[in-house]
């Protein structure tokens, strides 16, 4: 899962700023994205991703730092000499032209015939799986279709860094994960950077191999998906990443990298700080996923530690139903996630419940 | 009982009261509209004997229109003056409709809209009269001129009839050019000029490719509307031109009212229609086109 560290720096930022008037977009944004890499660049909105995508394209100035694409300074590069190609959140298909005129929109100073370009317009078609589409006009597309003609226009030009702006946030759900999927195939195939503006950590988690985290301007986690998910570097980024259950805890001493907790709920717990180093957080809490923690049935044993529970909420998904559990007699609830197998009953609410758990699931934020 | 179910069912069918809503303005534009426009139909190819028109069927008046020097001169110095306030117009109205749709922030676009009717709010004879004053002989843009040492004497730039009516038209018509140009630009969606710029063109090129295709319907439908009414502008001819420089309007003026060939004046008429029809159609086709491909 994680990307390999010998690839050539594609993109670099050097403390970028970007202020609107008085209010501070970019807060100094520093960070490389590799070549060939599918990287993600995930927040709340307004937390200046698309801001940092349009410095990148040139639809944006910055204030103050740099933006190297391929070791070359971007400063004075207007968008049209820049080495890079967009896909639009609305797409901005060209509503005057034909599927095939879109897509050789850039094509227009490219030397080969006439000949050549279609045909290169055509491979570009079958490549998003428009086979044929050309001549139709293109007001007469579907989101779907109008998302693979903008894809087609850019990747035609083989730029060295593709931009995504919130390419799918458009499409519905059923669409949405079947695209990402393309995507992720078609990123392999052309072997060109993607860079995805997103708002969606689940799309961000599927589909990149890093991911920069971004609050208020500022990066706050760049990492590889596994890692963000594992070990947050903050409880914001925890937050915003899946789901996390946050228990207070007090941290009873500290000695040889090891740190002892007492959890409220779970009891005391040691964990080992050189693995797990405890982050920066207001008050001590430790953060355990759902999937962390198991229910046990009938004479199951727990492999590590076990805590009591009350049911205080099913939430039934099909495949999985989530369970908020009081843990043991206290008022921390937590919700954990069961795979549903035939022959496990659904349990009500109010059910008396063993919760199984493993310490070095568990994250400190003190 | 059945009666009152059928005047219940009428009162009730909206096709019903679709026509009553409709009937005052159906009535106008019959009595007002059609009505003179089949009866100068039927004069043109009917006979003028002294100030009347008797029952006598004939194509002699079309002949006379399209044969006759002077009305031939005449037709084509309307439609040449026509086309040149058109183009004046939209040519002067496109980069004004772009400036206030691309660079003037959203919250003052409707005072500038605003400003741009302005000049409607004065009587359209005492704007042509003051472009007489503007124009004319040791007028307003002369003594600018002769006061600032550029040139020697007095262009009298009234004494050139074609130009002077241009000039007075062109300016009449800008706000109807202005406007639907105007339209068509803002919903020029602002992502596909990005888009433009990102496929590798200069915004010059851009403009070209995407922004001027797109606004054509806007343009379109300026070239039409000032087009269709200036080529049977009567009142600029006379007062700017002092009647020197006829165009058809006043043609068709003088046939009916001072020779009263009827006749011959319906025969103009109709034939004037039809040329602007003509080209209405070749633009609404032209428009057409440039629509066909938007929603």
């Amino acid at each position: 899962m994680t990307f390999s560290d010998d690839k050539p720096t594609m993109i670099e930022f050097k403390d970028v700023h970007k202020y609107y008037g008085d209010y501070h977009a970019l807060r100094g944004i520093n960070g490389t994205i590799k070549a060939g890499e599918f990287f993600s660049l995930l927040g709340p909105s307004g937390c200046g991703k698309t801001t940092l995508l349009r410095t990148i394209a040139g639809f944006e100035g910055i204030s103050s730092g740099a933006v190297l694409i391929d070791s070359k300074s971007m400063e004075g590069v207007p968008a049209n000499e820049r080495p890079t190609n967009m896909v639009f959140q609305s797409y901005a298909i060209f509503p005057h032209m034909s599927v095939a005129e879109n897509v050789g929109f850039g094509l227009r100073k490219d030397p080969r015939s006439k000949a050549e370009k279609a045909r290169a317009v055509e491979e570009a078609l079958e490549m998003v799986g428009l086979k044929g589409y050309g001549g139709r006009a293109a007001h007469a597309l579907s989101g779907g279709q109008r998302q693979r003609v903008a894809l087609a226009r850019a990747l035609i030009l083989k730029p060295k860094v593709l931009l995504l702006d919130e390419p799918l946030s458009a499409l519905d759900k059923k669409m949405r994960e079947h695209m990402q999927v393309e995507l992720i195939k078609l990123q392999r195939q052309v072997g060109i950077t993607f860079i995805l503006v997103t708002h969606d950590q689940e799309e961000a988690l599927v589909m990149s191999d890093r991911i920069a985290v971004m609050f208020d301007g500022e990066i706050a986690q760049l990492a590889d998906p596994e890692t963000l998910y594992r070990r947050p570097m903050s409880k914001k980024v925890a937050d915003f990443i899946g789901t996390m259950n946050f228990v207070p805890a007090t941290v009873l001493s500290e000695a040889g990298g090891q740190v002892e907790v007492e959890a409220k709920g779970l009891g005391r717990v040691m964990l080992d700080a050189t693995i797990q180093p405890p982050i920066k957080g207001e008050s001590p809490v430790v953060g355990l996923r759902p999937e962390t923690l198991t229910l046990l049935y009938d004479d199951q044993k727990a492999t590590e530690r076990e805590t009591e529970g009350v049911v205080d909420e099913v939430i039934y998904f099909g495949d999985m139903t989530y369970y908020d559990v009081y843990l043991g007699g206290t008022d921390v609830e937590v919700r954990l996630s069961m795979r549903n197998v035939p022959g496990r009953p659904i349990l009500d609410v109010g059910s008396k419940v063993r919760v199984a758990w493993s310490p070095s699931a568990l994250v400190l934020f003190r | 009982m059945q009666n009152n179910g059928l005047l219940a069912r009428i009162r009730r069918s909206e096709g019903a009261s679709g026509l009553a809503i409709i009937s005052p303005t159906a009535f106008y534009a019959i009595l007002l509209l059609a009505a003179p426009l089949v009866t100068v139909m039927l004069f043109s190819v009917l006979t003028s004997e002294n100030g009347h028109i008797v029952w006598d069927f004939s194509l002699s008046n079309y002949e006379t229109v399209f044969t006759h020097p002077v009305y031939r001169a005449i037709m084509l110095r309307s439609l040449m003056v026509s086309m040149l306030v058109t183009l004046a117009t939209v040519l002067l109205a496109y980069p004004l409709a772009y400036y206030i749709s691309f660079n003037v922030p959203a919250h003052r676009k409707s005072m500038w809209l605003f400003l741009v009717t302005l000049p409607f709010w004065t009587s359209y004879i005492i704007r042509v009269s003051l472009w007489r004053v503007i124009l004319g002989y040791n007028g307003v843009i002369d003594s600018a001129l002769m006061d600032l040492g550029l040139v020697g004497e007095p262009l009298n730039i009234l004494s050139n009839g074609v130009m002077s009516i241009v000039i007075t038209l062109a300016h009449a018509y800008a706000p109807f050019a202005i406007l639907p140009i105007f339209v068509s630009l803002e919903k020029v969606d602002r992502a596909l000029l990005e888009a433009g710029q990102d496929l590798g063109e200069t915004r010059l090129r851009t403009f070209w490719r995407v922004t001027l295709p797109l606004s054509m319907p806007g343009v379109i439908a300026a070239v039409l509307i000032v087009f269709i009414p200036t080529v049977g502008d009567y009142v600029t001819p006379e007062l700017i031109g002092g009647g020197k420089v006829p165009m058809i309007a006043n043609m068709i003026e003088s046939q009916l009212l001072k020779q009263r060939d009827q006749a011959l004046g319906s025969a103009l008429s109709v034939t004037v229609m039809a040329i602007v029809a003509v080209v209405s159609i070749i633009f609404l086709t032209l428009n057409r086109r440039f629509l066909g491909g938007q929603k």
